[in-house]
């Protein structure tokens, strides 16, 4: 299933969507679209639903109540194996395999699917140069890695199909202060560049406001304001956005 | 892999056409029993019949079912035995004549009397029974004092103790249990004036003991005879001949005699044997290198298709265990039930199944290997972070290449370590396979137990604490070798 990229057309959406674990209610009837070839921000507190919306969006969970739909289809069981090769998933700590190399890595879908090696060398190392990794660390373990380099090999590994869309879990919230600013700072035009339909989930206002235009506000599984930045900084929809949003602290602030 | 299994189908081949198809006679675990056997084994040489002898079994259930099922030709027995125990449908008294007729529908045949009767009997030292004026058991009656020591099984038994108090009328009182191996020190040193013996025991000339007549013909009769299959009458009726032969040549103080040299003085039943029929003994086995070499082939075949085939079902098992929770708890629950069986029940178990033999052990090995493999597979499963487990799904694997290209590399470890805790617990256990006629190392440790000797009990017990070593070393080089270098990487950060 195509994830179009026409940009009026819907990539995913969810309608009426609750989810819950035993008593911890995860999403609360949320309704949501994305549409193609556009990036937005999922932010919140942790616990606030929004890596859970991520993977229902991926069919790694499936609602309790409400339809995920995926380019106007509602997602079923038959779906997830092809919807997933056309979505890139990049997780907190990067997600690698630590018994693989990096290539190794990068190799498992593409090797499943019947690609040679040198094909899958060769998309390895166009993604590296594209993601400013040095060429032989595709050799290296995951334990041998930097954080930052496993998270640019995390990434490598969504867009190793080039997919339609990527689906980023507070991909830098692992990494220190200067290589999360570094990154964000490389990612940004990758994302501009490549024209997918990107969703990010960070919990910094700041970071979400970098990677996209759009930004949606979670607070215990229910969507609290959904716009760009001035709109919750000029009209806050009710006073918990002004203290998400002032809690981001700046520098220059002091504690005296 | 690859090279295991040449080395084990050699093995297999080696074992196998190191035994082709001779007869063979089998003995029960004790000494009178492997003498028996040596003697026929040797008479058969003389005549030139091959004839393998299949060691100290175990007891009379094991032979007895060996010989039905055809794992062994022949093996010396009892008439008691039959009379009481093997066949239902005889009087206890019951002659030679009459159990041959019992045994005919069973396809198995019966010698005569080799020439003596191995009973019960009361022993009381000579020099007391002669101050008494004892000869006979209607004699003890008179004397109303007289300390008994008696075998707890002697104690028990209807046909023990009860019933020979009844049958003579005896009123004594202090009668004491004793462990059989004791009572004999027991006698000599006065503790006690009067002991239940088997009538051949070696222990009878060195104390001096005097065995009381049984007048009233209480004890039954345990003449000596040879079991056989009646098939042997086709397939070597020459061997046949040798054992019939045999009949009427060995008296009471022949096979006495031939117990102490045993016992006593620590000489090998193949020598006994060789002297008594007057021909020399041969190497039974050739010398010691070749000995230990075949104990190692055979005890290693034991280990290796046991943990082969318990690999096979074992990893298989813990996957679905480690898949589905209610699965899961009662694959756990059956392999660790199976793990509480004691081992020696657990062999005696699978001859109803497989005979006597290597396939027995294995099959007991093979249950005793699935729980340290299942479990640990299980274990490094379920110990795979949950978020790499959801990150090899979010790739879009299908689950058949996300258990082989990522869970079960990642639990590899954890598996070899499970297989190797199996193949440690294996050589050690597959000692008890000497026990079922399995061979290996446990082979001189029975043995040794039995002839309290040391130097033979070392001779399978230090070689399988070797392998057991070399096994452990085995493994662990394999573990570093199968386990993949990244899972041996501590993380940069």
């Amino acid at each position: 299933m195509p994830i179009t990229s026409n940009p009026l057309s819907e990539a995913f959406a969810l309608s009426g969507v609750s989810k819950r674990y035993d008593t911890v209610v995860a999403l609360d009837n949320v309704t949501l679209s994305f549409s193609a070839g556009s990036t937005t921000a999922l932010v919140g507190s942790s616990g606030s639903g929004k890596s859970t919306l991520l993977r229902l969006l991926l069919g790694l969970e499936w609602p309790d109540q409400g339809v995920v739909r995926v380019d106007g289809r509602v997602l079923g069981k038959d779906d997830v194996l092809a919807l997933r090769r056309r979505v890139g998933y990049v997780i907190q700590d990067g997600g690698l395999f630590p018994h693989l190399t990096a290539l190794g890595n990068l190799s498992l879908l593409p090797h499943h699917l019947g690609w040679n090696r040198e094909r899958i060398r060769q998309r390895a190392e166009e993604l590296a140069d594209l993601t400013n990794l040095p060429r032989g660390v595709l050799e290296r373990y995951p334990a041998e890695l930097s954080g930052g380099q496993r998270q640019r090999v995390a990434l490598m590994r969504g867009l190793m199909l080039n997919p339609d869309a990527l689906l980023l879990d507070e991909p830098l919230s692992a990494l220190d202060p200067i290589v999360r600013y570094e990154l964000q700072d490389e990612l940004k035009p990758i994302f501009d560049q490549l024209g997918k339909t990107v969703i990010v989930v960070t919990h910094d206002m700041a970071e979400a406001a970098w990677f996209a235009e759009r930004i949606v506000l979670f607070r215990q599984g229910r969507v609290v304001q959904d716009g760009r930045l001035a709109d919750f900084r000029d009209r806050p929809t009710d006073g918990f956005v002004t203290r998400f949003f002032q809690s981001q602290r700046r520098l220059g602030e002091s504690s005296v | 892999m690859r090279f295991l299994l040449t080395a084990l189908l050699t093995l297999t081949v080696l074992t196998a056409s190191a035994s082709a198809a001779p007869v063979r006679i089998g003995s029960k675990q004790f000494t009178e029993s492997v003498i028996l056997s040596e003697v026929a084994r040797l008479a058969a040489r003389q005549a030139g019949i091959p004839v393998q002898h299949l060691r100290e079994l175990g007891g009379t259930s094991i032979l007895w079912s060996a010989l039905q099922h055809g794992d062994i030709d022949a093996y010396p027995e009892y008439t008691g035995t039959l009379t009481h125990e093997l066949l239902k449908n005889v009087t206890p008294d019951a002659d030679i004549a009459t159990l041959r007729a019992a045994l005919k529908p069973l396809g198995i045949g019966i010698t005569d009397s080799l020439g003596f009767n191995d009973t019960y009997a009361i022993g009381m030292r000579e020099d007391r029974a002669a101050q008494l004026g004892i000869q006979r058991l209607s004699d003890l009656a008179a004397h109303p004092d007289l300390r008994f020591g008696f075998s707890n099984e002697f104690m028990d038994r209807t046909d023990g103790w009860p019933g020979l108090r009844q049958r003579y009328g005896l009123t004594q009182t202090q009668v004491r249990g004793l462990d059989h191996v004791l009572s004999y020190r027991a006698l000599s040193s006065d503790a006690v004036d009067a002991i239940d013996l088997y009538s051949t025991d070696a222990e009878i000339p060195y104390y001096h003991v005097r065995t009381l007549d049984d007048d009233k013909h209480y004890f039954p009769h345990y003449d000596a005879v040879y079991l056989y299959r009646l098939s042997l009458q086709h397939s070597s009726p020459a061997f046949l001949e040798v054992l019939q032969k045999l009949a009427g040549r060995i008296d009471e103080s022949a096979m006495r005699r031939m117990n102490a040299e045993v016992k006593l003085q620590g000489e090998k039943e193949t020598a006994v044997a060789a002297d008594f029929l007057g021909v020399s003994p041969d190497t039974d086995g050739a010398g010691w290198l070749s000995r230990l070499l075949q104990r190692t082939a055979e005890h290693l075949k034991l280990v290796f298709i046991s943990l082969t085939a318990a690999m096979l079902l074992a990893v298989p098992l813990g996957v679905f265990s480690a898949r589905s929770a209610r699965l899961g708890h009662v694959i756990m629950a059956v392999s660790g039930v199976l793990q509480t069986i004691p081992s020696l029940a657990m062999f005696v178990f699978m001859i109803p199944f497989f005979g006597i033999g290597t396939w027995p052990a294995i099959a007991a090995l093979f249950l005793y290997s699935l729980l340290p493999i299942v479990r640990n597979t299980y274990a490094g499963l379920v110990g795979i972070p949950p978020h790499l487990r959801e990150s090899a799904a979010a790739l879009g694997l299908p689950r058949g290449v996300r258990l082989r290209r990522v869970e079960l590399p990642m639990a590899m470890r954890s598996i070899l370590a499970g297989v190797k805790i199996a193949a440690v617990i294996n050589v050690g256990t597959a000692t008890l396979g000497a026990l079922i006629g399995a061979g290996g190392y446990g082979q001189p440790i029975v043995t040794g137990i039995r002839l309290d000797d040391i130097d033979l009990i070392l001779e399978g017990a230090i070689p399988a604490a070797l392998i057991a070593l070399a096994v452990q070393a085995l493994f662990e080089g394999i573990e570093h070798w199968l386990t993949p270098r990244g899972m041996r990487l501590e993380a940069r950060d």
